[in-house]
């Protein structure tokens, strides 16, 4: 079974030179309150969209990462490539800010049935980006909180496009997809992640799941929803293994420390 | 099969025929704007752990006009329960000195705190086979996903019992495979946003009337299709299904506090 890695550099305020050659970030921004380290991300990523609503947060929250500076300056340099979705939460003010500064502005409110971030992820997909000869991650913000039918949709996505790298980010964790097709193998940073972290049976039950470098490891051991599932759970070290007969979610928490300066 | 009826009158104003059937757990996220109104319909109210630091600091900002201190002993919980890792010092000697029941459950890090608190409720002695409590929790969602899950599988690890989920956003809700359910809402309350999410199973066939986009014996399953951004479209929402199932409805940004008039 063939391993795949994982590794959270794009929390790092610069990516290691070996990555950085052979994994090209895109960051989508949904509707909900930006994470503290967005500017982070935004500095790492290749291609830029805001899902809808989410041009309003840019607008309104990235001037107050920067308090010391001009507002208009910040919203000028955090211009987003492109604003895609049904466009039903975007303001007008915001719309025409970016429009006049090129944001390309795809309205697709004739396409009721997928969701903002299924916009996005397909756009991303059929850009130039994916073409490179490189790994392409897409970074999520803002898919979880508010409602619940909404947040179940974001976690669905992940399944529905398992061979994407995608990881939805809020201000308290991450969560990724862990394909049962692969064994994994997730290096973390302990200075900016952990410990806390769980394994989730979202979809189906597991019947066996194998993990090393957590502080309750499982061995063969069974999940599902009703019975055990790995919540509240610690990691030990820099490195976990993740083996299972089912897809499940890894999570791990962000640790509430100031990482924006790039 | 069985019909399982579900009502959400712990939003509508407290009154003497809502009869206290309710307990309150409060977890530790912002509290939502309704809290208040749970509290009044509850009979027996906990916070779990870092919850009462939430109770101590928030509700008072809801009652922006009235003296902090007063709102402070009104609103005392009978019961704070948990690993005690959370809750500030100067919050636990004051509900102490009010009287409030303490358990310290830290030697117990295999439950969590709202599995604590279920527990507490399900063996209390206002908790009668004859008319048994039905659960709100606030702020069981947001925060951390590994929290977030487990919460949702206390819903699942408890079928039996009436628990529903609380945020600002939505409620959420289990429907047991082995009923069928009716659902009533409040229209000017609740929705119309909702979705039926087939957590931890698929479901081969589920069928709804009352929906904008019905399912007919519709398979439901993660990396497929999900019921979400769905509209209810009255005011009674029948569900079958060969899985359990989560229901949530988004909830209606208004003050349904403006009703409380009770000194």
């Amino acid at each position: 079974m063939e391993v795949m890695f994982h590794s959270s550099s794009f929390l790092l305020p610069s990516i290691p030179a070996d990555e950085a050659s052979s994994t090209k970030y895109a960051i989508v921004v949904l509707n909900q309150k930006l994470p503290r380290f967005t500017p982070l991300l935004w500095e790492h990523a290749k291609l830029r969209l805001c899902a809808d609503g989410g041009a309003n947060r840019i607008y309104d929250e990235l001037p107050l990462f920067f308090p010391h500076e001009d507002a208009l300056l910040i919203r000028n340099r955090y211009k987003p490539d492109v604003i895609k979705g049904d466009m039903d939460s975007i303001r007008p003010d915001v719309l025409h800010f970016y429009l006049s500064l090129g944001t390309k502005v795809i309205d697709e409110s004739h396409d009721q049935d997928t969701t903002d971030l299924d916009k996005c992820i397909l756009y991303i997909r059929d850009s130039a980006l994916k073409q490179e000869s490189c790994r392409l991650q897409i970074l999520a913000t803002g898919a979880l909180g508010g409602r619940f039918d909404h947040e179940a949709g974001n976690l669905n996505v992940l399944y529905r496009y398992p061979d994407t790298r995608i990881i939805l980010l809020s201000d308290d964790c991450l969560i990724q997809l862990l394909p049962k097709t692969h064994r994994h193998e997730i290096q973390i940073q302990p200075s900016l992640q952990g410990p806390h972290c769980g394994l989730i049976p979202i979809g189906t039950p597991s019947a066996k799941t194998t993990t090393t470098g957590l502080q309750w490891d499982l061995t063969d051991t069974e999940m599902r929803f009703g019975g055990l599932v790995s919540t509240s759970n610690m990691v030990k070290g820099e490195k976990i293994t993740v083996e299972s007969d089912s897809d499940l979610l890894w999570t791990i928490s962000i640790k509430k420390q100031d990482s924006t300066t790039p």
